[in-house]
Formats: C-alpha cells, sequence, structure tokens
C-alpha cells in the first residue's frame, strides 16, 4: 500500500456501512414497525387504520425500496459474506462475545428469511394492502406461528446485540465500562422488542387487545 | 519412594508444511511445577512414544520461558496460551498440544509469525524519529498517558489474539487485535500522533480493523491482559472519523 | 563509489542499535538472529537503565555514575571507555525517550527515576516492571522502519556458525545456518558486528534466556577472536527454581521481612509448613545476625550455596531454600509484593502467601566476554566487533544494577559507527576475497552439520548439556575451590570426549532443533572451559570471583584483565593490565561509607 494513500478500502466502507445499515434504516424500521404493529394491541379498527395510514404513504414505493427494502438486502446479503469471511470457534473458546458472535450470525440469517417470508405473505400476497384480518388468519396456521414467534425473537436478539456492537465498533463505546454498559442496553431492546413482539402475535393469534380500554367506551 | 505419577502428553506432529499431521503419545515423569516446555524437553531427551516407538525431538519455539518474549504460543488442550506458563498439574490430561492454527506452519509446533511483523510495518508502528543523534529530551508525557499506553507496549507479538479471532483466517488478511493496539499506541504518543492519519489509514485498508466482528476473544486470550477491545473501539472512532473525512474533502 | 555491507549478528539491544548506526549511515545492514529479533534477551530485564540525570536534585554527577561503576565492578573494568558511557547515558536516555518508550513519569510529565542497588542516587529511569522489554520494543521499532525503507535485511531464523577470515586474518563475512532448511551458507561483509548476549545456558540452568548459549562467542573463540574475563559471571541471589528456567524473584520479598530458612534434617519429608520452628535453621538469621535476611547480595548468594553444596542442607537434596513470607499478614503481602507473588503462583502453581517459597541463586548476568580494544568495540581481528553482553568492556569484576541496558545500547553504537568507518576505509573490500574462501569455510561448517547427522554414537547432547549445567553451577558459579575448578576442568574435557560420540535423535534436514542444539553444545564446552581455567588461574576475590581460600581482592597480582587466547586447539590464558588511569583503585565495601 502507498504511504500517502489516505482512503480507505472498498471494503472498509461496505463494512462501515453493513454496520449502520443494520441501526440506521434497518433497525429503525424495526422498530417503526413493532410499533405500528402494536396498533393491533389497542384494537383490530386501530391497525387497519394505522398499515392504511402507512400503505398510503406517498411515493411509497420509492420509499418502500430505497428506505427499506435495499438497505435490509445490503445488511442481509453482505452479511452472510461477512459470516462466510469469518470461521467460528465457539466450542474451544466459550466465551460470551464468542456466543454472541455466532448468535448474531444464526439469528441474523433467521431474521432475513423470516423477513423475506413476512414481506412475501404479508406484502406480496396482499398487493401492499395487507389487513389485520390478513395477518389473523395466517396466524391460525401453527407453522406460521411458529415462523412469526422464531422470526421475532431473532430479529430481536440481532438488533439488540447489533446494537452493542455498533456502539463497539465505531468507538462509541470504548472502554470496559462503557462496553458494558453498551451491552446492557442491547440487552434491553433485545428482551424489549422480544416482549413487544410476542405480545402483538398473541394478539393476532388470540384477537387479544389488552389496550382496548384507552377506546372510548361505545 | 519416588513418584511413579505420569504424566501423558499427545503432540500433533508434522514433518513439514507439506507432509501429513499425526498425533504422537508419550509418558513422561510427573514433577512437581512442571510445564509443558519442561514435557517437550524431557520428550527431546527421551524421544520414545508412550508405545515403545522411537521418534524425533518435537521443533517448537521458545526463548525466554518467562512470558515475556512470546514464542511459545501453541494450543494446548485446544486452547491458544504460551507453553511455559501452562502448568501441567492445571491441566487435564492426556494433555493435547498442537501448532496454531491460523499460521503456517514450520514444523511440529513451531509455526511462522511473520504476518504479524508484516503488519507492523504496514501500520508504521514506530515513532519517526529525525535520527539517533543528540536531539535532547523527548516530549513530556503526562503520567495519565504513560498509564494508558504502557499496557498496550507489552505486547509480546505472541499472535494468541489473532489465533482465537473467528474473523482471522485463509478467507481474510485481517491484521488481528494485537496491530490495531499497536496502532493505538503510537497514536497517542505526542510524536507519534504527528503520523497518526497515516497509521489510520493503515489500518482502514485491506485486511485492517473494518474485518473486526466484535467476537471479543483477543481480549480474553491475551497472556498480557491487554485492553485490547478498547484499543480496537478507540482506533475504529478515529478510523471513521477519518475515513469519513476522506470521502467528504477527498 | 564502492558501497560497503555489514554483518550485524544478534537483535537484542546491542545488536539493533549498531544496526539503527549503520543504517544511519545509508550503508546496508544484514542482521541475523536466531529468534525474530523482537523476541531476544534483552526484554528478560526487569529493572532500568541508568543515567545520572540528576533529576531528583540529589547532585548526582556523571562522575559519581562512573565511580560506582568502577566501584561495583571491583575496579577490574577498563576505565576510559566506561567513562564515556557514563557521559553518553544521559543522551541514551533521551533517545530511547524520544522513541516513544513509556517510561514512567513525574506528575509534570518528565522521566522518573528510582534507586537501584549500589548507588544512593535516584538514577534508573524505568517503564514499568519491563524496562528491557520496553527498550528493545523501541529499537525493534527503529529498526522495522529502516527496513521498511529497504535498508536493513533481517535473516531471522538462521544461526551463527562461523566467521569467514581470509589468508591475512581479516574476517570477510559469516557463515550461517538457516533453522528452517538447515542450509549454510556465507554472507559478505566487510565488517561484521556480534551482539550475541550472554552464556547463561553453560550453567544449565540460569535466568538467561534459551538462545543465550555463547555460541557464537564460542565459535569465533576458536576462529583467533580473543576472549576476556570469562571468569566473571554475575549470580542473582534469589530465583524461582524451575526445570526449563530460573525466574529472578525481586529482593523486596526480604525487604518486607521474608525470612530465608531450610530444615536441620536434610532427610526433612514433611511439607514446610508442618516442620516446627526447633526444626527450621534460619542460617542467614544465625549466621549473621546484624543483618540477618537482609545481607547483601553476594553474601546471601554464598551462604545459601554453602547451605547447599557445603552443608547438604537443600530442601529434599534440591539445590533450593524456603523464602518464607507467610508469617507476613496477607493484607500486606498483597499491598507490597503481590506482583512478584504473582510471578511465583504463575510459574510454580502454588501460593507463596500459604506455603513458603523456593529460592536459589542462578547464573545471571556474562561480564567476561569477547576481547575488544578500549576504544570502539574492535575485536583482534580486524572486522570483527563486539556489543553488549557478550562483550567484556564495561562492567568489570561485578556489574552494577541497571547498567546492562545502558552497555549494550552504548556499545552497540559505537559498534555501528567503528564499523562504518572502518568499511568506508577498507583498502581491499570483502567483495574482492576470493570466492574460495568463502566456498572453504561453507565446506566447513557443511562437514560438521554432515558427520553430526550422520555418525552413531551413544551420547545424547542434553544430558551432557544438563552435566555441563549441573558441574557449572556447583563448582563455577557463587564459591570456587581450586580443587574443585581441576575437576569441573576434567569433567568438562571428559564430556568433550563424551561429544565425540554423540547420536543425534532427530536426522533430518528441515528445523531440525536437535541439529543445531548439538553444534551449540560444542561451543558451550568450549566456553566452559574458559570461565572454569580463568576461575582456577585467578588467587583472588573480586566482584562476583570469589575464592575462600583467597577471600581478598589481590591488586598486586590481580589486577588484570584475563584474555584467553585459542592456541594450537586449545586454550592459553594471557594477561593484560587494567586501564586505572582515572580512579584509582581502593577496597571495595558495602557496609561502610566508600
Amino acid at each position: 500500500m502507498s504511504s500517502t494513500a489516505t482512503r480507505p478500502d472498498t471494503s472498509y466502507l461496505l463494512r462501515k456501512l453493513h454496520s449502520f445499515t443494520g441501526i440506521l434504516p434497518v433497525g429503525a424500521f424495526l422498530a417503526e414497525h413493532f410499533w405500528s404493529n402494536s396498533a393491533a394491541l389497542v384494537s383490530a379498527e386501530k391497525y387497519n387504520t394505522v398499515s392504511q395510514e402507512l400503505q398510503t404513504i406517498p411515493f411509497r414505493l420509492i420509499v418502500e425500496w430505497a428506505a427499506i427494502f435495499l438497505p435490509m438486502l445490503f445488511h442481509g446479503g453482505y452479511g452472510i459474506y461477512i459470516w462466510l469471511r469469518g470461521k467460528s470457534n465457539v466450542s474451544a473458546y466459550p466465551w460470551v462475545g464468542n456466543w454472541l458472535y455466532v448468535t448474531q450470525r444464526y439469528t441474523g440469517l433467521i431474521a432475513f428469511a423470516y423477513i423475506g417470508w413476512h414481506l412475501y405473505t404479508e406484502r406480496w400476497l396482499t398487493h401492499g394492502r395487507s389487513t389485520y384480518a390478513n395477518v389473523a388468519a395466517d396466524m391460525r396456521n401453527p407453522w406460521y406461528l411458529t415462523f412469526f414467534v422464531v422470526g421475532v425473537l431473532a430479529s430481536s436478539f440481532h438488533l439488540g446485540a447489533g446494537i452493542w456492537n455498533f456502539l463497539c465498533k465505531w468507538g462509541l463505546a470504548a472502554t470496559v465500562k462503557a462496553q458494558q454498559a453498551a451491552g446492557r442496553l442491547g440487552a434491553l431492546v433485545g428482551v424489549a422488542f422480544s416482549v413487544v413482539g410476542i405480545l402483538i402475535i398473541i394478539s393476532f393469534r388470540y384477537d387479544w387487545h389488552p389496550f382496548s380500554v384507552y377506546l372510548p367506551s361505545k | 519412594m519416588a513418584e511413579t505419577k505420569q504424566v501423558i502428553v499427545k503432540v500433533k506432529r508434522q514433518a513439514g508444511p507439506k507432509e501429513a499431521a499425526r498425533w504422537e503419545e508419550f509418558s513422561l515423569k510427573w514433577r512437581p511445577s512442571m510445564n509443558v516446555i519442561i514435557c517437550l524437553r524431557d520428550i527431546a531427551e527421551n524421544p520414545v512414544t508412550r508405545d515403545g516407538k522411537k521418534t524425533t525431538p518435537v521443533t517448537y519455539d521458545s526463548n525466554c520461558l518467562e512470558e515475556i518474549c512470546g514464542s511459545c504460543a501453541m494450543l494446548i488442550n485446544g486452547k491458544a496460551r504460551m507453553a511455559c506458563s501452562a502448568l501441567v498439574d492445571q491441566l487435564e490430561q492426556p494433555i493435547r498440544i498442537e501448532p496454531m492454527s491460523k499460521f503456517p506452519l514450520v514444523r511440529d509446533l513451531a509455526v511462522d509469525r511473520q504476518f504479524m511483523f508484516e503488519s507492523l510495518k504496514r501500520v508504521k508502528a514506530w515513532i519517526p524519529i529525525d535520527g539517533t543523534y543528540n536531539l535532547g529530551e523527548g516530549p513530556r508525557v503526562s503520567p495519565e498517558v504513560q498509564e494508558k499506553g504502557y499496557p498496550l507496549s507489552n505486547c509480546i507479538t505472541c499472535g494468541n489474539c489473532l489465533e482465537v479471532c473467528p474473523q482471522v483466517n485463509e478467507h481474510n488478511q485481517f491484521v488481528g487485535a494485537a496491530i490495531i493496539s499497536q496502532v493505538r499506541l503510537f497514536n497517542m504518543h505526542p510524536t507519534g500522533a504527528m503520523n497518526k492519519s497515516e497509521r489510520i489509514a493503515a489500518i482502514i485498508g485491506p485486511g485492517g480493523i473494518q474485518e473486526c466482528a466484535n467476537a471479543q476473544n483477543c481480549v480474553h486470550a491475551c497472556p498480557k491482559g491487554i485492553p485490547l477491545t478498547e484499543s480496537i473501539a478507540e482506533v475504529n472512532r478515529d478510523a471513521w472519523k477519518q475515513a469519513l473525512l476522506s470521502w467528504l474533502v477527498g | 563509489m564502492r558501497q560497503p555491507k555489514i554483518i550485524v549478528v544478534g537483535g537484542g539491544l546491542a545488536g539493533l542499535m549498531a544496526t539503527i548506526r549503520v543504517a544511519e549511515a545509508g550503508i546496508p545492514v544484514d542482521l541475523f538472529s536466531i529468534v525474530p529479533v523482537k523476541r531476544s534477551h534483552s526484554v528478560c530485564a526487569q529493572g532500568g537503565i541508568n543515567a545520572a540525570k540528576n533529576q531528583k536534585g540529589e547532585g548526582d554527577t556523571v562522575d559519581k555514575h562512573f565511580d560506582d561503576t568502577i566501584y561495583g565492578g571491583d575496579f577490574l573494568a577498563n576505565q576510559p571507555l566506561v567513562k564515556r558511557m557514563c557521559e553518553a547515558a544521559p543522551g541514551i536516555i533521551d533517545l530511547l525517550d524520544r522513541m516513544g518508550v513509556m517510561f514512567n513519569r513525574t506528575p509534570e510529565g518528565l522521566l522518573d527515576y528510582r534507586r537501584f542497588g549500589g548507588t544512593l542516587y535516584h538514577r534508573t529511569a524505568f517503564a514499568g516492571a519491563t524496562t528491557g522489554q520496553q527498550l528493545l520494543y523501541a529499537l525493534d521499532e527503529q529498526v522495522r522502519r529502516h527496513e521498511a525503507e529497504g535498508k536493513v535485511k533481517k535473516f531471522e531464523g538462521a544461526t551463527f556458525l562461523s566467521a569467514v577470515i581470509d589468508g591475512g586474518g581479516v574476517c570477510r563475512g559469516i557463515c550461517a545456518m538457516d533453522l528452517r532448511t538447515m542450509e549454510v551458507k556465507t554472507f559478505t561483509a566487510d565488517a561484521v558486528i556480534f551482539a550475541t548476549g550472554g552464556n547463561g545456558a553453560i550453567f544449565g540452568r540460569s535466568t538467561n534466556s534459551v538462545v543465550c548459549t555463547g555460541s557464537a562467542q564460542a565459535a569465533l573463540f576458536q576462529q583467533g577472536v580473543d576472549y576476556a574475563n570469562g571468569e566473571f559471571i554475575q549470580v542473582h541471589p534469589t530465583a524461582i527454581p524451575g526445570e526449563d528456567k530460573l525466574r529472578l524473584m525481586s529482593e523486596s520479598a526480604r525487604g518486607e521481612g521474608g525470612r530465608v530458612w531450610v530444615p536441620r534434617n536434610p532427610a526433612e519429608k514433611r511439607p514446610p509448613k508442618s516442620i516446627p520452628e526447633a526444626e527450621r535453621f534460619y542460617f542467614l538469621e544465625e549466621w549473621y545476625p546484624k543483618y540477618g535476611n537482609l545481607v547483601p547480595r553476594d553474601i546471601a548468594t554464598r551462604a545459601i550455596h554453602r547451605i547447599v553444596y557445603q552443608e547438604k542442607l537443600g530442601i529434599d537434596g534440591q539445590p533450593a531454600v524456603y523464602l518464607d513470607v507467610t508469617h507476613i499478614p496477607r493484607e500486606t503481602l498483597d499491598r507490597k509484593l503481590e506482583g512478584i507473588l504473582e510471578i511465583y503462583e504463575k510459574f510454580l502453581g502454588v501460593d507463596p502467601r500459604v506455603e513458603p517459597m523456593k529460592v536459589f541463586p542462578a547464573m545471571h548476568y556474562t561480564m567476561g566476554g569477547i576481547w575488544v580494544n578500549g576504544e570502539d568495540q574492535a575485536s583482534n581481528v580486524p572486522g570483527i566487533y563486539a556489543a553488549g553482553e557478550c562483550e567484556y568492556q564495561y562492567h568489570g569484576a561485578n556489574r552494577l544494577g541497571a547498567n546492562s541496558l545502558v552497555s549494550c545500547i552504548f556499545g552497540g553504537g559505537i559498534a555501528g559507527r567503528a564499523a562504518v568507518k572502518y568499511a568506508k576505509n577498507l583498502e581491499n573490500s570483502a567483495e574482492s576475497t576470493p570466492a574460495a574462501v568463502f566456498d572453504g569455510e561453507r565446506k566447513r561448517q557443511e562437514e560438521k552439520n554432515h558427520k553430526l547427522i550422520n555418525q552413531d554414537g551413544s551420547e545424547n547432547p542434553i544430558t551432557i548439556w544438563r552435566e555441563l549445567g549441573q558441574v557449572m553451577t556447583e563448582h563455577v558459579t557463587v564459591t570456587r575451590i581450586n580443587k574443585d575448578l581441576e575437576m569441573t576442568d576434567g569433567k568438562i574435557r571428559a564430556l568433550q570426549e563424551r561429544y565425540k560420540k554423540i547420536n543425534l535423535s532427530d536426522r533430518t534436514k528441515w528445523s531440525n532443533q536437535t541439529l543445531n542444539f548439538a553444534r551449540e553444545l560444542e561451543n558451550m564446552l568450549v566456553l566452559a572451559r574458559v570461565i572454569t581455567l580463568g576461575a582456577l588461574a585467578r588467587n583472588e576475590s573480586r566482584g562476583a570471583h570469589y575464592k575462600p581460600d583467597y577471600p581478598d581482592r589481590d591488586d598486586a597480582n590481580w589486577l588484570k584483565t584475563t584474555r584467553a587466547k585459542w592456541v594450537n586447539n586449545d586454550i592459553q590464558l594471557t594477561y593484560e593490565p587494567v586501564d586505572i588511569s582515572l580512579i584509582k583503585p581502593r577496597p571495595r565495601r558495602y557496609d561502610a561509607a566508600k
């Protein structure tokens, strides 16, 4: 390498982009998605209103591709490439960080597959007009249900661990203490998303709407 | 009466880089405070396997035998560590001894860690002094910086951090935690900081810091207790700032 | 203009400093080292590096450093060059500081200095407890920089076999063996600088590293390079005995109240803690009631030796005594001695807070070495220079603590410059040397290898080496008695005979460490004799050389440098006067003002 080179290697940019897209927009979208889906916890109507609101945003297709599908494809695709370049050794070195390293790869793959299927069933087959009834119907299928649960947990874990990784890999949490704090934050996010995600699934599966109490009494 | 306790040692033998590997088992006389180096020396003095076959002494690297030269790193019961501080009494038997797997094999337990020294060159891990003639004192360094820098400069280039890193393998040229930590050390020094951007440029080149995937095995495996993950994070912070800047202003 | 070429053999502090100096002069350097230079034995130096910077306002001066060095060396060092070293020392510290050594600092950001043995001043700069490692790394980094710029070519994993000396007695290069391919090759150079360290391996186990065999010095000696003051070997009183290595145990353990003892009964089999007080022999306290366990280094060393070898009271019949800190409150131990107790625990797997430590004096430093002139590190063979522990110049009969690092860097620097000057002014460059000179040397070395690989015999080199170490440690370290030294020389000669019948258990031609070790052993045996014969002849006690039959320093007869020569395939001792032009010798006593 030339001593005057200051431009980073392409692999550096791609890795940073991979790390960054995991948080923005992918992580942020996940948060938004959980948030809007939690409308189901209020009522089917509320859910339908919220999703219709999202389904009718201007420039929808562009926004979807630019802010969601393409970043996700890149994050997932490049993630698999990274996975293939690594060689897990957790059986020889069963340390927590190493477990996270391995789990992050498997949960990433599961999440990627799940999201693809989820998009296919809830976005593609419904022509982008999925309703509460569509989702609730899918949840009646035990296989679908299982995949929902696994997918939600994997995505939540992946996001939580991803936040920890992000904070470490961008040097935002540098000291041992800061990295421990970052780890706790990641764990908190992972658990919170898992809980909310499962609650949403229960809501669809059992028509359970605990927050309907917020609705004005009829 | 004299102790008759035995130590059973299995050594992975390979006569050369292109030869086939095989395991040999040895039965050695136990003595107090025995370490893996002593086992290898016992074998050298009497190279006969447990089942009575004559063999050759085991080739391995060692020098200081007090864990400061970095020579005798190897896999002991599957874990990368220094042979001189690996006490037999603290190891499960049979003790399995193998060469490190991430470096080209020379023979038996000896591997070639030249990659690390080449990497040190790549990242310019030095202070570019004008010359050795008398130019007066160096810059003042606060005790705080010294206390941070000293542990980093304890790195013995043993390669354990590379050995345990899942990202170091034949698919990429990742320089590994030790080298990144050296970048931090030299960037921390008042004179070294003058060439900070060159070192950062090198560490965001091919096989650079981007290959780190935060498994954090390095920090556990380091025999010198160097805060490697902290070093990686610190260098990462400087790296993306510099990369962003170079991208913005060219 | 013709471009000269220089070879440096050895990549410790001295070798690296020499390399840097030559590279700075714009002359290409080939640097040979058995191990990657960053793994050289210099990393083991713990304490620090001396320089009279007077940074604590104590009135320390270069002259005082000079006096301490000469006095500590019991007036056996040639004084002018030692003085130059002491004068250069502050500049060397500055240089290391500029190279980025993480020296300990004062709150003001200046270098901190500590007090060390043999002086009253805070004169020792230090970087934690690993000063040698830190200094070596600094020089290693500079050499790597020169290497990246193409000025230095490293041959790591190559061992020096012999010098190539032409018909006129001038060194024209070296013959070296690649330790992987086992290929023997010659390399041309106008000057060769040797910085091959100490010779601890001759004593079997020592505080030295594995590569410190003295083999290079011995090979040169047999080619006509004189060897001086071989009999001066420094012993450290308390090392942790290990079968592979003796690891230093700081004297602070005694400083904090540690007690040295052995069981009174040599056949004692009980664990130390269950031996009642009455059956313990606190020999230092009994023999030296005034100082007790805090007697000076050499006294402690001799007392422990006497207990083991004369009184035969070593623990379990082994060369070891107890250094007991178990009576000291754990809280005190953890506060004051944690670091050193951890080392013990790490390498022995025993908690010294619970069980008394076993310690024994250990061969630590080689004061003697290749004879060099008092001017520019040149040996008696033109083109051969030596620096660092492998030469004899700076420490006289005993090395002052924290002087080794400075002497290595100073000597290496001078040697580098001198070699450049010599190479530039050489009338007939090494390039003009007939190829037959190189071929001849290579063949001679190849034949040795061939013979070793192919011969059938009954002796194991490691066994011979162990026996050599035992006899050397017992009779040629701390206490020297003439009849034992004679016996030792006989034993070494017997080992040399047995060596002729060695059988290599590895006859392969790839990375054969057995072959290399066998070659080193042959040289070690020669150097062992140089040391032993030097000690036998020197009928006095001076510095580290102690003969109970001649307990005093004898300036009238022995204020002279031993200069061993290789004549007719045998060792011949000659003597030359010591340059005492600057400080008049006076008795050396540490129990009173000097």
